[in-house]
């Protein structure tokens, strides 16, 4: 799994040389932010199926005159639910690994392509993650080191899906 | 071909403009400006196009500014937008790689016609070379676009260590160049450990119009979704020239369908035999080759107990989960668990979009659990324009042995695909 440990061993030793200066800078970086990502982790996985509760009444909040498709459909929403909470769980992994490298295998490559093949528009989700990303507030929920974090992979997901 | 995305939104093309032009700091929620970009696909109006090639030349100045661009390009493909042709050029120098990858497809959507042809396709050959950029999908436009300028820009592709990139070019260069060695390469793909390389296999093979990979691809162990796909499109690709005719495709096509795990050729296996929890846990895997598994297992290993545990699991929490929900159901007939006669006929009836792959597999299974009850409720969906529905229900029927009137198929609206199915099992039948 990528992370920024394992990129900066992996390219040194593709190169056979000790890691850099450069490259134990950004390993002290991570270090650094790991107890925020550390506690972000924590809250997120603490809370995570409120969450995406608030994601997908956030999506379903939209437009409610009519002009939605069944928007109150209790299924439709557990849909939602189901592919946020799986985006969320990815987001937490890639916080206890301090990169997007779970998030990259398991919810990124190759998922536009599919998308696209499959005919699922991506505004569900943009709208949903957008209004996390809009909600989180320290230090209601977390401090803002660990905000920042959080709020980092939440805006990797979205644009990478957008 | 592709088939405009579905979205839970629906805007009219007035509402979408107008919030497409509204600025950012007058709207309350800052997705509102990407629905209506997405929006507009359902529009093909000159309006619409000039609204959203306005879109493009906005600034950029955050993560909003830029998605929203990035779904104008896109959309602006949908849309088919020759007029847009000078603007996705410009695009293909934007600083986001995944707006300069909208910008390629939407480019592949349209086609570039006349003098600026050359200029464009030169631009995206080069970003051959730039890493950033999806490799994948260039090479799948460029032979799209039928570059021939591009065959030995590619060529080198075919040796990368990626699955997906290499698949994609040696399906570029047989449909470039007629170079069809590296075709087996692409059905060992259909096998891949990586669930993202055995889809992009079926793509590939797909694009390539690899008729004689049917076979090989109904038993790639993703989801059904791909398989279907797959076939439909060679399908519709083929059958009109006779490439490949619905005699060659029934049993293919009868085989997906109906979707039993042993009918696949899966790429896991468990090293010792797995618990009743673990293998209904299963079910819930983004990789389908697992789910397939569990299914399996569940069948071998636990028949008497599956039953009464999956209807838990399915109260419990399956019923909300699209992807666990399709399995169970095809669980449920497979076990012939005839207690489970309503639950099903729920799921045959269920018109929430994301639970369609169920009321395929519950039309499946009311035909393993041999009710007549089920009869007049199949035959209902006979002529539905989900067509793998329609074709579900004559397989259930078949299996029913139930007469259907030939009337049903042999109209204009039928799907080619169920007609061509009534059709001849009415001309056995007699």
């Amino acid at each position: 799994m990528k992370s920024v440990l394992t990129t900066v061993v992996a390219a040194a030793d593709r190169a056979a040389r000790f890691p850099s200066s450069s490259d134990l800078e950004s390993v002290q970086g991570s270090l650094q932010r790991a107890a925020a990502r550390m506690e972000a982790a924590d809250k997120l996985a603490g809370n995570y199926d409120q969450v995406a509760q608030e994601a997908v009444d956030a999506i379903y909040k939209k437009y409610p005159n009519g002009q939605g498709k069944d928007i109150d459909a209790g299924t439709q929403k557990d849909k939602c639910k189901r592919d946020i909470v799986h985006y969320l769980r990815l987001i937490n992994y890639c916080l206890v690994v301090g990169g997007t490298g779970p998030l990259d295998e398991w919810g990124i490559n190759g998922a536009r392509e599919v998308y696209k093949a499959l005919g699922i528009g991506a505004d569900t989700y943009v709208t949903g993650l957008t209004a996390l990303r809009s909600r989180g507030c320290a230090p209601r929920d977390m401090s803002a080191q660990a905000l920042v974090e959080y709020n980092t992979y939440l805006d990797y997901v979205i644009n990478s899906m957008a | 071909m592709n088939q405009r995305p579905f979205s839970i939104f629906s805007l009219t093309e007035d509402q979408a403009i107008l919030l497409l032009e509204t600025p950012p700091e007058q709207l309350d929620d800052p997705a509102d400006r990407y629905i209506a970009a997405s929006q507009l696909v359902n529009y093909p109006s000159d309006r619409a196009i000039q609204a959203l090639i306005k879109a493009l030349t906005l600034p950029v100045e955050d993560l909003n500014s830029r998605i929203v661009r990035r779904k104008a390009v896109e959309t602006l493909g949908y849309l088919k937008a020759t007029a847009a042709l000078p603007f996705l050029q410009e695009r293909l120098q934007d600083e986001d790689p995944y707006t300069v990858q909208n910008a390629i497809w939407s480019i592949g959507e349209i086609g570039c016609p006349d003098q600026p042809e050359q200029t464009i396709i030169g631009e995206i050959i080069a970003l051959l070379s730039n890493e950033r950029q999806n490799t994948r999908l260039i090479i799948q436009t460029l032979a799209k676009l039928k570059s021939t300028a591009a065959v030995e820009p590619i060529r080198a592709f075919m040796q990368a260590d990626d699955p997906a990139i290499a698949g994609a070019a040696i399906s570029a260069l047989y449909q470039l160049a007629g170079e069809d060695t590296q075709l087996p390469r692409l059905v060992e793909f259909l096998q891949h450990d990586s669930v993202n390389a055995r889809r992009s296999s079926i793509q590939d093979l797909i694009d390539a119009r690899c008729y004689d990979a049917i076979p090989k691809i109904i038993q790639c162990p993703v989801s059904i979704a791909f398989r279907l796909r797959g076939i439909r499109l060679l399908a519709e690709a083929g059958m009109p020239t006779e490439a490949i005719t619905f005699a060659q495709l029934e049993t293919a096509l009868d085989i997906t369908i109906r979707d039993h795990p042993q009918a696949l050729a899966l790429v896991h296996e468990y090293d010792q035999p797995p618990s009743l929890d673990f293998v209904i846990h299963e079910l819930y895997e983004t990789d389908f080759s697992r789910c397939y598994l569990a299914t399996q297992t569940l069948l071998e290993l636990y028949p008497e107990v599956a039953p009464t545990a999956l209807i838990t699991e399915f109260q419990q929490k399956a019923r909300g989960d699209y992807g666990a929900h399709y399995h169970v159901i095809k669980l449920l007939g497979w076990l012939r668990y005839q207690p489970a006669y309503d639950l099903i006929l729920e799921a045959l009836h269920n018109p929430a979009p994301q639970f369609q792959k169920s009321r395929f597999a519950a039309a499946i299974a009311l035909g393993e659990l041999g009710d007549a009850r089920a009869i007049p409720e199949l035959k209902t969906y006979l002529d539905n324009p989900v067509w793998a529905l329609s074709y579900a229900c004559l397989l259930a029927l078949q299996q029913l042995n139930v007469a259907i009137d030939q009337a049903i198929f042999d109209t204009d609206t039928a799907d080619f695909l169920v007609r061509a199915k009534g059709l001849r099992r009415f001309a056995s039948s007699r």
